[in-house]
């Protein structure tokens, strides 16, 4: 068993988590993340992409609307690269009547949103394919985001600050000192996904920044708390059908925005309460609704085609809380367990969204000072996460670069224009179990085709690197400057075609285990799981490509296979096929 | 007036035309693309694996029809007349200049590697893909190329070695393959055309191999002169030398395509891309004419008799929409496949026993004439053949070209 002594234990690797360990560091402290499975990979990984400009909650949630737009301009700042400056429309459609347009002009004054209200014809000239019959239309702030990426870009910010991001890490159980009364969190024991490994990580604080699993962790020292999931059921157009942030200009409600992020267009979301966020299934009447809601904003995007829906799931937290998940508070939740339960060295955070991440990180660790002592002040505001200088995403930067340096030929994903050395790259930069890791770092596979060609290339490449890696185990020097290897890590420009010309030096070591049958069979299935809910017309017909390329070409079904299974094997494995049993609530 | 006008240039529409002009009709073929085997892998797969048991490979394929279905197109055919079209598609792949080999031992599947190192049952495969063969127990060397995106060979070269099968990779300079920065395995099987380069990768290919060893390449050994680069590739590497296929494009179903479609238009058949039927007029239950678009207005052909061999899902032949359903394009010929999504797909991608929605299609009687519920011919002149039948997943059970020549070639079988 192995031992991490450090000052600050952060639990999820999300935005929230990740803001935390990167706050922290920054402040001085000595901080460990641990992450069960890959960063994103809950709520952060799922969400429709959307930077907020407050807009959407000026009449409801005035307090989160004046969150939004703050955060909103610092993570333009720090998180440049992650960005698209889109710009957002609140559009008044023929249904939406009564007063609400009014109270949101009002609204935007009160919480200091930015909102200028332009004719109908200028939203036309700017978004052609806007339903032609609203009335009303207000610019405001919003944006696009890359919650991948500035996630990842989050963390070695962390580790350039000396954190210790550990992925494919569980926590398994809290360690504990005194009983009833005056107990204290000490740490946690956790366990490596990939090696079986167990390792007690000593900490002064344990934050728990797992959003909606938050119950999870304070269940394992007797704390009840009511997180309700609220899972939001998303879909992803083929093209981007818009290039403004598209906002119905009403209460907030089920598929009433349109976010254009990276090459698709996303409706969003319905917001269903659930008990599981665990294992979410996607409803034949939720895909329907947000085309049938996308309609009233872009009238024919039904009939497009849909690549992939996929579901999140919100952690929404109100105490003594039981009503719909939709109207309960946007805003975040800081649980101090000393006062609120008697149970010193653990805090709580959840709740929030992805646009107040860092605002949350910094009151989590304003919070957290108060028992540690004071150190070094906040300076998440207005220090720029690596790769920031690269400034604004912008739609054709992949193309653009592919071209300038004639790169058409090393392209393994055609969709999503990935190259064999960003493949190669990513797998050694970020700890890669799956290629579902891939997709995150550098997008493969989340294109037309979802995957149907870039799989079994991928694999064929990482096995490559598997096999230089094989008897390259790490050395007993290199293993004690692991913290300082992790520091040097560039996952800055993760997704730039131009910075990653060249492989990286480093030699492949952590790529020995990777089965190639095994992620070949894993991604696959991943995929089928976000295809099966939109399954129709031209995307079933690429689907049944993808089978003649899988079944008939490769004969992946009777690769040989000796019962392998990563850590994640059974959760792509969950019936996620339409069930029409379930209707929509009245 | 033409005898058989045909609807889709994939391998049943081709099988069905070849079959319609050897018997002297006037036949003309129009598609709106050019069919899957464009995709494939360029060998004829007749059963791989039967639906209830899909771990074991199927040996003797013929033998085993038996054991399929009763609405299962082979069935209904026979298993005379489907050994019946693919002796003729031999005979005729001979004359072509493209000829096709079976197994050693008779009637047996032949177990070839994939690009990801399983073992594919093909009944029939290209000469130099049917020299790759698992029963040949001589060690392989799979070779591949620097920086060629479609083909792995350490990735095959280990799956062969874990079947048992002995096989080591290496990788040569992607120049040897071509000068471009970017090209596909089609443009790359052109470039191998010029002897030059033939000769140059032979000598590499000498280096590399050791004696007894036969060498697997992607399946980009020439397009127009394939055969003549093959025999110089083995000749001048002094081993045996087979192709693997790779992703689409597919080289080896492209010089298929082009080889059939050749000796259809030498037999005055014309082969017509870029045209799909959007309308169809039907009188008393006999089609006059289809319709197809055009740049200008819909171009009319009318014909004696009318074949569909537009395939299914993936051919384009059968067409759905999120409401579950899902429909055939030409006809609206009644489909067995449940209307309802619902129903369509099971959990896992690589289910043992396929998607529904990838097993319906049009019901037929034993003419090959489309059925309504009562069993009655939808339409009196009308044939359906290959992808767009009921009763059988040709991608699950690895029958897909087969099906297309055993119900092509007996087009016209009373």
């Amino acid at each position: 068993m192995k031992r991490i002594n450090t000052e600050i234990l952060v639990i999820g690797g999300g935005a929230t988590g990740t803001g935390i360990a990167w706050d922290a560091a920054l402040r001085g402290f000595a901080v460990a993340l641990v992450e069960r499975r890959d960063l994103t990979h809950g709520t952060t990984g799922r969400y429709h992409g959307l930077l907020h400009s407050g807009g959407r909650y000026v009449v409801k949630d005035p307090q989160s609307a004046v969150e939004c737009i703050q955060e909103n301009r610092t993570l333009r700042h720090t998180h440049a690269h992650c960005i698209e400056e889109t710009g957002g429309l609140f559009v008044v459609t023929p249904e939406d009547e009564g007063d609400f347009p009014d109270l949101f002009v009002q609204g935007c004054a009160e919480t200091g949103v930015p909102c200028n209200e332009i004719s109908v014809a200028a939203a036309l000239r700017r978004e052609p394919l806007l339903n032609p019959r609203i009335s009303r239309v207000f610019e405001v702030p919003d944006g696009s985001a890359d919650s991948f990426l500035a996630t990842h870009a989050t963390a070695q910010a962390a580790r350039q600050a000396g954190a210790r991001i550990l992925t494919y890490h569980a926590v398994t159980g809290l360690l504990v000192t005194g009983g009833d009364g005056d107990k204290r969190v000490v740490g946690a024991r956790v366990m490596d996904a990939v090696s079986g490994e167990e390792i007690h990580i000593h900490a002064a604080m344990v934050i728990n920044a797992t959003g909606a699993w938050a119950g999870r962790i304070t269940g394992m020292v007797g704390i009840p708390i009511s997180v309700i999931p609220g899972k939001g059921t998303m879909v992803a157009m083929n093209h981007r059908l818009v290039n403004t942030v598209i906002n119905r200009c009403k209460m907030p409600a089920d598929g009433d925005i349109i976010v254009p992020v990276h090459t698709v267009a996303v409706i969003g979301t319905t917001d269903e309460r659930v008990a599981d966020p665990e294992n979410l299934r996607i409803e034949p009447w939720e895909v329907q609704l947000m085309l049938d809601e996308g309609e009233k904003l872009v009238p024919g995007i039904s009939r497009a085609r849909v690549v992939r829906a996929w579901a999140g799931v919100r952690p929404l937290y109100q105490e003594d809380y039981t009503g719909d998940s939709r109207d309960a508070t946007r805003k975040f939740a800081l649980l101090d367990h000393q006062r609120g339960h008697g149970v010193a060295g653990l805090i709580t955070i959840t709740g929030g969204k992805w646009t107040t991440f860092r605002l949350m990180a910094e009151k989590t660790v304003d919070l957290a000072v108060d028992y540690l002592g004071e150190r070094q002040p906040c300076r998440t505001a207005s220090t720029q996460v690596p790769g920031a200088e690269q400034g604004h995403y912008w739609l054709g930067h992949r193309l653009h670069e592919i071209e300038e340096e004639h790169l058409q030929g090393e392209l393994i994903c055609e969709c999503e224009l990935v190259t064999r050395t960003m493949i190669e790259n990513a797998a050694k930069r970020n700890p890669t179990v799956t290629l579902d890791d891939i997709r995150r770092d550098v997008r493969l596979g989340m294109g037309p085709c979802q995957g149907g060609f870039c799989t079994y290339r991928a694999v064929g490449i990482l096995h490559e690197l598997a096999r230089q890696a094989e008897g390259a185990g790490p050395t007993e020097e290199e293993t004690k400057e692991g913290t300082e290897r992790d520091a040097a890590w560039e996952v800055a420009y993760l997704q730039s075609p131009r910075h990653n010309l060249s492989a990286d030096e480093r030699p492949a070591r952590d790529e020995a285990g990777l089965q190639p049958n095994l992620l070949l069979r894993d991604f696959l299935q991943e995929r089928w799981k976000g295809v099966t809910p939109i399954l129709w017309g031209r995307q079933l017909k690429q689907e049944r490509l993808d089978e003649l390329i899988y079944l008939n070409l490769m004969n992946a079904d009777h690769l040989p296979q000796t019962g392998e299974k990563s850590p994640l094997t059974d959760f792509y494995l969950y019936d996620a096929t339409p069930n029409e049993q379930t209707e929509a609530p009245a | 007036m033409i005898d058989y006008l045909v609807m889709g240039a994939g391998l049943s529409g081709l099988m069905s035309a070849y079959a319609a002009v050897q018997s002297g009709h006037r036949v003309k073929v129009i598609a709106k693309g050019l069919g899957a085997l464009h995709w494939g892998a360029g060998s004829i797969d007749v059963l791989g694996y039967l639906p209830q048991a899909r771990d074991a490979v199927v040996r003797r394929p013929l033998e085993r029809l038996a054991d399929l279905p009763a609405n299962h197109p082979y069935t209904i055919l026979g298993p005379a007349a489907v050994q019946d079209g693919l002796d003729k598609f031999m005979r005729l792949t001979e004359e072509l200049g493209l000829p096709y080999y079976g197994a050693e031992a008779a009637g047996e599947n032949l177990l070839l590697p994939s690009p990801a190192g399983a073992l594919r049952p093909a009944f029939l495969a290209p000469a130099a893909q049917s020299a790759g063969t698992a029963s040949d127990d001589a060690p392989m060397l799979i070779v591949g190329f620097e920086r060629l995106r479609d083909f792995y060979p350490e990735l095959i070269a280990e799956n062969l070695t874990r079947q048992g099968i002995a096989a080591r990779a290496v990788k040569l300079p992607y120049e040897l393959l071509s000068d471009r920065r970017d090209a596909n395995t089609v443009q790359l099987a052109q470039e191998l055309d010029d002897e030059n380069r033939t000769e140059r990768l032979a000598e590499f290919l000498r280096e590399a191999v050791r004696p007894g060893e036969r060498i697997g390449l992607p399946a980009l050994l020439g397009l127009a002169r394939h055969a003549q680069v093959v025999t110089r590739l083995a000749l001048a590497a002094g081993a045996p030398v087979f192709e693997i296929p790779t992703l689409p494009p597919s080289v080896p179903g492209i010089r298929l395509f082009n080889t059939l479609r050749a000796g259809l238009e030498a037999r005055g058949v014309r082969v017509e891309a870029g045209m799909e039927v959007i309308e169809m007029n039907a009188e008393e239950g006999v089609i006059r004419w289809v319709a197809s678009e055009t740049s200008a207005r819909p171009l009319r052909h009318s014909a004696e008799r009318f074949v569909l061999a537009t395939g299914g899902i993936l051919g384009g032949g059968f067409m759905s929409d999120h409401t579950g359903r899902i429909w055939e394009t030409v006809f609206d010929l009644p489909l067995t496949t449940p209307q309802s999504r619902s129903q369509w797909f099971r959990p896992a991608f690589l289910a043992p026993d396929g998607h529904p929605v990838f097993q319906g299609g049009v019901r037929v009687n034993a003419a090959f004439q489309p059925v309504d519920a009562q069993g009655a011919p939808c339409f009196a002149n009308l044939h359906v053949v290959g992808g767009a039948l009921a009763g059988c997943d040709p991608l699950a059970e690895r029958s897909l070209e087969g099906l297309a020549i055993a119900t092509g070639m007996n087009l016209l079988k009373e």
